[in-house]
């Protein structure tokens, strides 16, 4: 007995080496199935503060191109908004119902918050980004991220003032995409290796598309509305089980330079709980 | 003794600071990325305890995985690392040295430091690339991951080592 006491005495650092390694194996584990280990990522406040500041040194250095590609923007938008007018006086000549829909259109629950990426990667095995808003400024796991040339991803986890966002570059990343101007529809899936690619994998034989088809997304799931650009088909070839077609989609978003993007909340129910809530307290 | 610990916590903050901002955010042709923090444990004195060397090195790893957002990976390959250290660097210590050297080309010779850390490091990257592809990466892929990172390491580790070397 007491040689084996002093043996495991002895050796004590073989059991803290073990329980070391079970808590990695945990955590391991736990990212990968849970959202609950927000504390052990960048979405915590101290990295999140360390990469905030950091990307405030980088952007005075970007923010002559960043200039120019909000005049850009902004002479895009003026042009909608002419179209619009347009648009709105014609229905407002046409009959009542036309116009009921047209007001209709703006008022589908959907909620728009702009935010700014703190960090972010591109050519890892699975991608994240860290985005600068948190739950106190409502956001909320499972919300869509886009950008102004489509979609960027959906956020993971939460912490108070940061969120940590599964870019479509990931493996984890599984949106549901829709061929523009078909029905056919198919889930996006990114391999590992370029951030210029993902991969629509089971598209139906039967459809008809061609190369350079546009990509958006189906609007099956309550997070995109749906006809969010994603990308381009740029390659078509069978899946492996020749059941289907295989399509590689250039994506729109350039994540290697991805700076500004919104966040995209589908919460008319919810706020209206809360505020409801709200009042009967008061 | 305070002041030691004082001057090695200083040597952790900036150390995990240049990996997190800049070694980690490198992967050279997608298969190599530095990881400089591993000198951190390679240069704790010899007579560092088991116990405080799994510590740091546990701890360090951890650091660099919330940044990362790899959450046990780093510190699971770190741990392995800080576990084997002492087990190898027995193999280089010779008598005549002091009984708490810190290893590196002063104590142990330039061949002597080299071979040690390149083992040391090259264990690290068996075990994180082995975690982070053990879904998806074919055995090509890994070893190729293993071999550039450990010699990128090494390079820096190599460079590290001169300039204190000269002091």
């Amino acid at each position: 007995m007491q040689t084996i006491l002093n043996f495991l005495i002895k050796h004590n650092h073989w059991f803290l080496f073990i329980l070391l390694e079970g808590i990695s194996f945990v955590l391991i584990v736990s990212f990968n199935n849970y959202q609950s280990a927000v504390m052990f990522t960048s979405a915590n406040n101290m990295a999140g503060n360390v990469f905030e500041t950091i990307s405030n040194v980088n952007r005075y250095f970007e923010l002559k191109e960043e200039n120019n590609s909000l005049v850009e923007q902004n002479a895009q938008l003026m042009n909608e908004i002419e179209a619009l007018r347009e648009e709105l006086a014609e229905y407002k000549d046409s009959t009542r119902l036309a116009g009921y829909m047209a007001s209709g259109r703006s008022a589908k629950g959907f909620r728009y918050m702009s935010a700014r990426i703190v960090n972010s990667s591109y050519n890892r095995v699975d991608n994240y980004m860290t985005i600068d808003k948190g739950s106190v400024d409502g956001l909320e796991p499972e919300m869509g991220v886009l950008n102004d040339n489509g979609v960027v991803g959906i956020i993971y986890q939460t912490s108070d003032n940061f969120s940590l966002v599964i870019p479509l570059l990931n493996s984890k990343s599984n949106i549901n995409c829709r061929v523009k101007g078909t029905n056919s529809h198919s889930a996006l899936h990114w391999e590992d290796g370029d951030a210029r690619y993902s991969y629509l994998v089971d598209l139906p034989r039967y459809a008809v598309f061609e190369k350079g088809d546009t990509v958006v997304t189906s609007g099956y799931s309550s997070i995109f509305p749906a006809g969010i650009p994603v990308g381009a088909i740029d390659n078509l070839e069978d899946s492996e089980d020749g059941l289907f077609y295989r399509a590689r989609v250039e994506l729109f978003v350039d994540f290697t330079s991805i700076d500004n993007v919104y966040i995209i909340g589908n919460d008319g129910k919810k706020e209206q709980d809360a505020l409801e809530k709200k009042i009967i307290k008061e | 003794m305070t002041s030691n610990t004082l001057t090695r916590i200083r040597n952790f903050a900036l150390l995990a600071l240049v990996q997190v901002l800049i070694f980690s955010q490198i992967h050279l042709f997608g298969y190599a990325t530095a990881c400089v923090y591993l000198i951190f444990i390679l240069k704790l004195p010899r007579h560092t305890s088991h116990n405080e060397l799994l510590i740091w090195s546990f701890l360090f790893g951890l650091t660099v995985d919330i940044f990362g957002n790899t959450p046990g990976i780093n510190a699971a390959a770190a741990t392995t690392m800080g576990f084997v250290r002492n087990m190898i660097l027995a193999i280089f210590t010779h008598k005549g040295l002091p009984d708490d050297f810190v290893p590196g080309a002063r104590s142990i010779k330039w061949g002597g430091y080299i071979v040690y850390s390149a083992v040391c490091i090259a264990i690290f990257y068996s075990v994180l690339f082995l975690l982070e592809l053990f879904t998806t990466g074919s055995i090509a892929a890994l070893f190729i991951s293993v071999t550039s990172s450990t010699l990128l390491t090494m390079l820096f580790a190599i460079v590290i080592e001169f300039f204190s070397y000269r002091k």
